[in-house]
């Protein structure tokens, strides 16, 4: 059974349109304008128990949408979702029972009052039993290394303490999906990387199902076996993070250092009816972008043994590069080439 | 059992952070006792000039007031919502109430306990024993759980009105400024109504039942005649004002938009 299902899942927001200037405000007061602004745009996906997916997209795209109506906090306009067996906005107690969530931007945690103390409180409101709660407290304090924390105020703590803190507050009731929405936004690459660890032994260990957010794709790549795109609340990509690289990547670069002095039409010359691209930066310094269908091997074999060369390195498509490509292109053309299944795929090749 | 838990908890972590602000704590209770003392005052002025009001004597006009103030010391203790829109709806603290296990009207009760109001309800007590006192009234079996009763149902009534006012956040935008009317209309609710227009009283008796937290009930132990009846019935009003309040509240919550992202 698939841990959260979503059918044609749409949010409509009415926005009201404020007229500018003074007189504006006045008319506004008697005659009010609405816009509807659609956030999520009939999307559709399923994510299987236990699985690690991330939601990206830009600033916009939806993704706070979308998990605020996974974990009931907003109402959907139309469509269906179920999520670990519940429809969260209908019955929200029973069903946050079995979640956890965690917003970046926002703190769970009491300001005022010790950080056991909001553990204390939260095992109350999640009706944990005192065994239990006592088990898994000591499981994730002694996992996040927070047990000098435990006595000072939540005001106190830095961000990255806080974030810990924050990850073991929504996680104590070991709830079987948990949803994390900007995780590691602000933290520094210590402690992005301790919670990612973290989050990857949970899922090992509990068989946890994880839906984050995050702008970071280091996130994505250290934890994500699936992503899930989204542009202005469609969904464009929905897939293994290596195929997205595969498909998007253009190519790879090659960067050449040269003992002597090399032409950059002795290089062009030397891989003639290839099709790369040579870029020079000096005479002892050229890069050459190899598309994808070529192999490294056949470039690097016309090359080496030919010229003077002293460092070879190849550099990978990142994916930051990737993804900003996307976000930056027509979407309308990227969706069309997304959405269609892996075997039509194989077809548009041969 | 779970709820009177909950309860206990959260007054428990109110009592730990509110005492280390101990200063913030007394200001608090001072400001509350003077404003009491005000109204009280301006009773005392009234009669300085005639000796009755609309038939009603100084000590029963200050009875009423007494009791006036010990469910509003109970409602301001337990159902605390006047920063509701900006805390929860503006700053989106909504979205952590939403995805915690218990009901979240009742969450955001609890976040906003605030106990010094009921010194003010123990204030009303005292007054309301004093100037009973004064004017010989029985003190019978049925008093105490009268007291209890008409208090509880009082402060449904209460929660009830503001509990659909505030709903009305999760519908507009922007928040109104409809709640501190409320609170100057709720005042004429400690006067006998008979005082004022027959449109005054049917607004004060069935539509903002503000004369059921206040005169009325306090005419049960003033042996008003005229005002048992409707005494006896302020536990229905109040039944009703709960039961509008949490429906318009729950429909409010489906409307809710959330906040930033």
């Amino acid at each position: 059974m698939a841990a959260i299902d979503v059918q044609d899942l749409r949010k409509t927001f009415k926005v009201q349109k404020n007229r500018g200037g003074l007189k504006g405000a006045f008319v506004d007061l008697f005659k009010r304008e609405y816009s509807e602004v659609t956030a999520v745009k009939d999307i559709s996906f399923q994510i299987p128990e236990g699985e690690i997916c991330g939601y990206i997209g830009e600033n916009g795209a939806g993704k706070s949408t979308t998990i605020k109506m996974l974990t009931g906090i907003l109402v959907p306009t139309s469509g269906r979702l179920t999520v670990g067996g519940y429809v969260p906005y209908e019955e929200r107690e029973k069903f946050v029972r079995n979640i956890g969530v965690v917003f970046g931007q926002r703190s769970q945690l009491w300001w005022d009052i010790g950080v056991i103390e909001s553990f204390e409180l939260l095992r109350k409101v999640y009706r944990v039993g005192e065994a239990d709660y006592k088990k898994r407290l000591d499981e994730l304090v002694e996992r996040l290394e927070l047990q000098e924390l435990l006595n000072r105020p939540v005001r106190k703590l830095s961000l990255g303490q806080r974030m810990r803190c924050e990850l073991v507050a929504a996680l104590l009731h070991n709830p079987s999906i948990v949803f994390l929405d900007e995780p590691t936004i602000g933290l520094d690459i210590v402690v992005k990387s301790e919670i990612r660890s973290f989050l990857k032994d949970m899922n090992r260990e509990h068989g946890t199902t994880i839906l984050l957010t995050t702008h970071d794709l280091q996130d994505i790549e250290a934890l994500c076996s699936r992503v899930i795109m989204l542009d202005d609340g469609r969904i464009i990509y929905d897939g293994g993070l290596d195929e997205l690289k595969q498909r998007w990547g253009t190519g790879r670069e090659v960067a050449f250092q040269f003992g002597t002095a090399t032409k950059l039409d002795r290089l062009e010359h030397l891989t003639a009816g290839m099709p790369v691209k040579w870029t020079a930066e000096n005479n002892l310094a050229a890069t050459v972008w190899i598309p994808l269908e070529l192999n490294v091997s056949d470039v690097l074999g016309r090359v080496v043994g030919q010229a003077d060369i002293t460092d070879i390195k190849i550099i990978e498509t990142n994916t930051d590069d990737i993804v900003r490509s996307i976000y930056q292109s027509g979407s309308a053309n990227v969706a069309e080439e997304a959405v269609p299944a892996p075997s039509r795929e194989g077809a548009g090749h041969v | 059992m779970y709820h009177l838990g909950l309860l206990s908890e959260y007054l428990k972590n109110y009592m730990k952070t509110r005492l280390t602000y101990r200063a913030d704590f007394w200001v608090e209770v001072l400001s509350d006792l003077l404003f009491q003392v005000t109204n009280l005052i301006f009773i005392f002025v009234i009669f300085m000039h005639t000796n009755s009001l609309v038939g009603w004597s100084q000590s029963e006009v200050v009875f009423v007031y007494g009791f006036f103030m010990v469910p509003w010391g109970v409602f301001a203790c337990f159902v605390n919502m006047w920063n509701f829109s900006e805390r929860y709806i503006v700053k989106g603290e909504m979205d952590r109430i939403l995805t915690r296990p218990a009901h979240n009207l009742f969450q955001i009760f609890l976040e906003n306990v605030d106990p010094p109001s009921l010194i003010g309800s123990f204030i009303g007590l005292f007054i309301m024993a004093v100037s009973g006192f004064n004017m010989g009234l029985p003190f019978e079996w049925w008093t105490i759980p009268a007291l209890i009763v008409l208090t509880i149902s009082a402060s449904a009534i209460y929660m009830g009105i503001y509990t659909t006012l505030t709903a009305l956040s999760f519908y507009s935008d922007a928040p109104t400024g409809i709640i501190p009317l409320m609170y100057n209309i709720q005042s004429y609710g400690r006067y006998p109504v008979t005082m004022y227009n027959r449109a005054i009283q049917v607004l004060l008796t069935w539509i903002l039942p503000f004369a059921f937290v206040g005169v009325y009930p306090a005419g049960l132990f003033l042996q008003r005649e005229e005002m048992t009846r409707m005494a006896l019935l302020t536990p229905v009003m109040g039944a009703i004002f709960v039961s509008i309040g949490l429906f318009v509240w729950n429909r409010g919550v489906r409307k809710y938009k959330g906040a930033g992202s």
